[in-house]
């Protein structure tokens, strides 16, 4: 038997017909191609598929990791509903959305415009230092941030001192902790967005701004009435990523609140994605985490249901 | 030919007595360990005397923080492979484990002769409807930490039996606090507020004998003794003598390891933190600290709490039992091992029957020649049983902790913090 290493290559074609069997062709190619992509799928539905449907009976249990799982009914939702803790979790996920997106979504949309512009001298290295955060361990920068955050000792506050300035309490009040992570995720993901913009912006015909520019567009016109609306979609997608971020924040965390493994000052910092994990590996509560990882699933493809309603193609 | 089949056939003679001589020690294969201070065992060659011992025993040391032993045990004992032969874990945390049905190896008719042998109440966590899940390891007796050089700048005395005397209970230990500040500036103690994790206040509840719970499943996280408790930690905080220092981060070291002004003054804490004081955190400060007896919640109670402390156990997975049991009997119920690791880091044997040893009596430089373990051993034997760690200790922990900070920021009384830590625990778990 014959294998097609390269079913599409215009040889095999030929001996595809050559065989004098047409019709098993496609069928052939389509049995191979299916081979080709079965890993994709098999892992898929190992990895993702079954902890996802296995996660879903785990939150009408109290499965504690080992032995028996008991379904309990509702008795989960009727906890999670009544659970403060679940639901400062969220406020503070959506405290964070809330500051860091539309930030986050100005600046990389700026940087990227000004670095797309050639005119920009060493535009490749000021893309490359912006990118490097986001490459950097968290962990290792966590702890850096750490130690210039501290009250007492860190650099950011011996340089507000030199200003004589008093010092801040970056990581000690809920306020002031919840802003320090916004620095810290923005300095980590600000990069990552950039690139995505970049991409956006490099896919707007050119043409488009110079007849705009020939029509005697100023260059913020050219912005506002072309880049923007072009950029929707790609705006539209960092937009998502950020909100489903905001709400999962971990490594940052842990690493940026060590003492407090990740909740920061009352509880301030603490995101139903860490509070899904304190509950299952911490509290030994597999089904309660189940819940809580459901019901926040709900939440946020609400909102980012209600994103896509503003931003989206069809709403134009 | 038949000079290859003689030399042949002596070599197999030889080999089946070699085995016949080995056959002795039945035990073979590798062991593995999962924690975090086996460097007692490591660095004193005391794994190598057991690997003398049972030439055909391998042990592997993998190291994990206490953290990620627990989580890796826990995916392990779900998973129902990957378990290590023996693991680590600590009292807090232990019945936690031992209540994941069939995560433990049972133990009890091989621990059952010797549970006389070691403190009473480390038994506690490592016992289920009367079967047994762990051998203890070490205690944490509380002891106070003081910085020697402050207390003299302050006009204190320095000596171990005076500061004993002037920190006799939580009360005079704030007049100690104000002295300190006053006079030199210095914190007390690091006692975090928006970001405590309730630590100290169980060291304060340990001592007295109360907990989150009582013996019939009952919560006591809000009871009237545990409400009093927190505002007697509240008056310090009142007072303004405590750092914001989060244990176990750099600016916390830098309190416990400097000289400049922000270093502060006293430490409550068991005697594992001397090992890590005189090794790298206050390494630098030799003879600095002293240690004398932690305060009584009022005069003449009890001077003596726990905080913290290990066990072993075997995890049912573990296809090498009878050798990590061999093991843990080697390094944990033989004297003069358990004496070999105390004095390489201080953590103190929860066996009792190496209490006689001369090693408890010698001076200690790092103390400035005083002799800290006479006083570990002498708060050991005084804990009493207190009712904090158990199943749900870290679930109730996270709740008081919340409490802690809500009553130290000013959101809330000291009684409605803990009432809600208490509501939420009650809905959370099987106590009511």
């Amino acid at each position: 038997m014959e294998i097609p290493l390269t079913p599409t290559s215009s040889s095999n074609r030929r001996a595809g017909n050559s065989a004098g069997q047409p019709g098993n062709l496609s069928q052939e190619r389509s049995r191979w191609g299916l081979l080709f992509v079965s890993p994709f799928f098999l892992l898929f539905a190992i990895f993702g598929l079954f902890p996802l449907l296995f996660s879903m009976v785990l939150s009408f249990s109290d499965w504690n990791g080992r032995g028996t799982i008991n379904i309990i009914g509702l008795n989960n939702i009727d906890l999670l509903i009544h659970d403060p803790i679940f639901w400062q979790s969220m406020l503070n996920g959506l405290w964070i959305f809330v500051v860091y997106t539309p930030i986050q979504i100005m600046l990389s949309l700026g940087l990227a415009v000004v670095l797309n512009s050639k005119r920009v001298r060493g535009f490749r290295l000021f893309r490359t230092i912006i990118f490097m955060p986001y490459i950097t361990n968290m962990v290792a920068a966590g702890f850096v941030f750490q130690l210039l955050m501290n009250t007492r000792s860190g650099l950011f506050n011996q340089i507000l001192g030199v200003f004589s300035i008093q010092g801040v309490p970056w990581l000690d009040t809920p306020f002031m902790a919840r802003i320090s992570l916004v620095i810290l995720v923005l300095w980590a993901w600000i990069g990552y967005h950039m690139i995505i913009m970049l991409a956006g912006l490099q896919t707007i015909p050119q043409d488009l701004n110079e007849a705009a520019t020939v029509d005697g567009a100023t260059a913020l016109q050219v912005f506002f009435r072309i880049t923007i609306p072009l950029m929707r979609p790609v705006i539209l997608f960092s937009l998502v990523l950020s909100t489903i971020g905001s709400f999962n924040l971990f490594t940052e965390l842990v690493s940026l609140f060590p003492g407090t493994a990740g909740s920061g000052p009352l509880n301030s910092t603490l995101t139903p994605g860490l509070y899904i994990f304190n509950q299952g590996f911490g509290n030994f509560r597999f089904g309660y985490a189940s819940a809580v990882a459901y019901m926040y699933f709900i939440i946020v493809f609400v909102i980012v249901l209600i994103e896509r309603r503003f931003l989206g193609r069809d709403n134009t | 030919m038949s000079k290859y089949l003689k030399i042949g056939l002596i070599v197999i003679v030889v080999l089946l007595l070699g085995s016949v001589a080995y056959a002795q020690d039945t035990l073979s294969g590798t062991i593995t360990l999962w924690g975090w201070s086996y460097d007692s065992m490591s660095e004193t060659g005391l794994i190598d005397a057991f690997e003398a011992e049972h030439p055909n025993v391998n042990v592997e040391i993998v190291v994990y923080p206490a953290g990620d032993t627990y989580q890796n045990l826990q995916l392990a004992c779900s998973a129902g492979q990957g378990a290590p032969d023996v693991v680590q874990i600590e009292n807090s945390n232990l019945a936690g484990f031992v209540a994941l049905d069939g995560c433990l190896t049972d133990i009890t008719d091989h621990v059952q002769p010797m549970l006389a042998d070691f403190n009473a109440y480390k038994w506690s966590d490592a016992e289920l409807d009367g079967r047994y899940y762990a051998v203890p390891w070490d205690s944490g007796p509380v002891v106070f930490y003081y910085r020697q050089d402050i207390f003299a700048q302050a006009g204190l005395p320095t000596d171990s039996a005076s500061v004993s005397e002037l920190v006799s209970t939580w009360d005079n230990y704030l007049t100690v606090c104000t002295t300190i500040m006053q006079t030199t500036g210095h914190t007390c103690f690091a006692n975090s507020t928006a970001t405590n994790n309730g630590r100290l206040f169980e060291i304060a509840l340990w001592q007295q004998g109360l907990g989150y719970y009582d013996e019939n499943g009952a919560v006591t996280v809000d009871s009237a003794e545990n409400v009093a408790t927190l505002e007697k930690l509240g008056e310090f905080w009142a007072a303004g003598v405590t750092s914001e220092a989060q244990p176990w981060t750099d600016s916390w070291y830098a309190e416990l390891g400097g000289t400049g002004p922000d270093s502060t003054a006293t430490l409550v804490e068991a005697s594992w933190m001397g090992v890590f004081l005189k090794t790298w955190i206050a390494a630098d400060i030799p003879g600095s600290w002293g240690v004398a007896y932690m305060p009584a919640f009022a005069e003449g109670q009890v001077r003596a709490a726990n905080d913290g402390g290990s066990t072993l156990s075997i995890p049912a997975e573990s296809d090498n039992k009878d050798a990590a049991l061999a093991f843990i009997d080697f390094m944990l119920a033989q004297p003069q091992n358990q004496i070999t690791q105390f004095a390489f880091n201080d953590f103190l044997p929860a066996l009792e029957t190496t209490y006689t040893d001369p090693i408890f009596s010698q001076p200690d430089a790092f103390f400035g020649d005083q002799t800290p373990r006479l006083i570990y051993l002498d708060v050991a034997r005084q804990i009493p049983a207190a009712n904090i760690y158990g199943r749900y200790y870290s679930l109730m922990n996270g709740h008081v902790a919340t409490a802690i900070q809500q009553y130290s920021t000013g959101a809330l009384s000291a009684q409605d913090a803990l009432t809600q830590a208490a509501d939420a625990i009650r809905t959370e778990t099987e106590l009511q």
